[in-house]
């Protein structure tokens, strides 16, 4: 009786399911350029690497 | 989230398994291919599995078809078909494959005079004195103008949730819009890859082999290789990726 009362509701699910599984949507994903990343590693690189900046030196007020 | 708890559901593994079938049958040019006997149990989750995949539930009948041995199958198909209709608001990749599955069937498990059936493709009612409860399904018309105007990327994921109507003899209209579209397909081909989104590079693979002048330089054969070693052996990817390999070229164009 009760595998009766459950198996409309359980199709109806299984009907959204399939639905879901025929036309599902793109899965989220974050599209990377490879160039513009070599271009962000490359920038980083050259500020890592780049001497300090000049300081003007040091007078000692007497 | 959401993904994973449709991933680990009955319907799913079912369908996994459905496929891993087919691409078996396929690997092994179809000969004692039977959709009946990869079901566990006819029950609402082997329909609903069957609907799911469509046409390519049959496709192992394509490659070497015996449809005195489908008579089964076809009832199989027919009862999906019947609790799984497209629904008032159904997608069109829905109707679609609705549509693949139907054409399928009378493409490939033709019926017989021992259905008692007319085997032509007339408008036979109803299977009257034919298969208990064979009622001919009916063939939505679903719409096409996405081809010539969606967006290559938004018609690269279509045409790979369409991939199971590149099989021979099926929706020749739409075969020949997305083949002006070859262009199209391959940059989706190649995002798809990108995103690592193995299911989608090989479905729009399959259309990819059966189309003319794709370039060269897409390495789609190779492509196909590397989707299916990345895919971990996803079921439904190798079901495509051996469809790809067993139907190549030869479309209606």
């Amino acid at each position: 009786m009760a595998t009766e009362l459950t198996a409309p509701v359980e199709t109806a699910a299984l009907a959204a399911e399939v639905e879901g599984l025929l036309d599902s949507a793109e899965p989220e994903g974050i599209y990377r350029d490879t160039r513009e990343c070599g271009g962000g590693l490359l920038l980083a690189a050259l500020l890592l690497i780049s001497p300090p900046t000049p300081r003007a030196p040091k007078t000692d007020a007497r | 989230m959401a993904e994973q708890a449709q991933q680990n559901s009955a319907l799913s593994a079912a369908v996994a398994d459905v496929a891993n079938g087919v691409a078996l049958a396929l690997d092994g040019e179809g000969d004692s291919y039977a959709l009946s006997a990869l079901l566990a149990q006819e029950d609402t989750v082997a329909l609903a599995a069957v609907r799911v995949l469509g046409a390519d539930v049959l496709a192992p009948y394509a490659l070497r078809g015996d449809p005195a041995r489908g008579s089964t199958d076809r009832q199989v198909v027919r009862r999906a078909l019947a609790a799984y209709p497209p629904g008032a608001d159904a997608s069109d990749v829905s109707l679609w494959s609705y549509r693949g599955l139907v054409e399928a069937s009378r493409a490939f498990l033709p019926e017989t005079g021992a259905d008692g059936v007319d085997g032509a493709d007339g408008g036979g009612r109803d299977g009257e004195g034919g298969e208990p409860g064979a009622e001919r399904p009916p063939e939505p018309r679903p719409g096409d103008a996405w081809v010539q105007t969606d967006p290559w990327p938004a018609l690269a994921h279509r045409a790979s949730q369409l991939a199971a109507l590149s099989l021979p003899s099926l929706a020749p209209a739409l075969a020949v819009g997305l083949a002006a579209r070859t262009d199209d397909l391959a940059r989706g081909f190649v995002r798809a890859v990108r995103r690592r989104d193995w299911l989608q590079a090989a479905g729009v693979g399959r259309w990819l082999v059966r189309a003319p002048d794709v370039p060269d330089s897409l390495g789609l054969a190779a492509g196909l290789v590397f989707v299916r070693r990345m895919s971990g052996s996803d079921p439904r990817v190798v079901l495509h990726t051996t469809a790809a390999q067993r139907f190549p070229g030869g479309g209606p164009w």
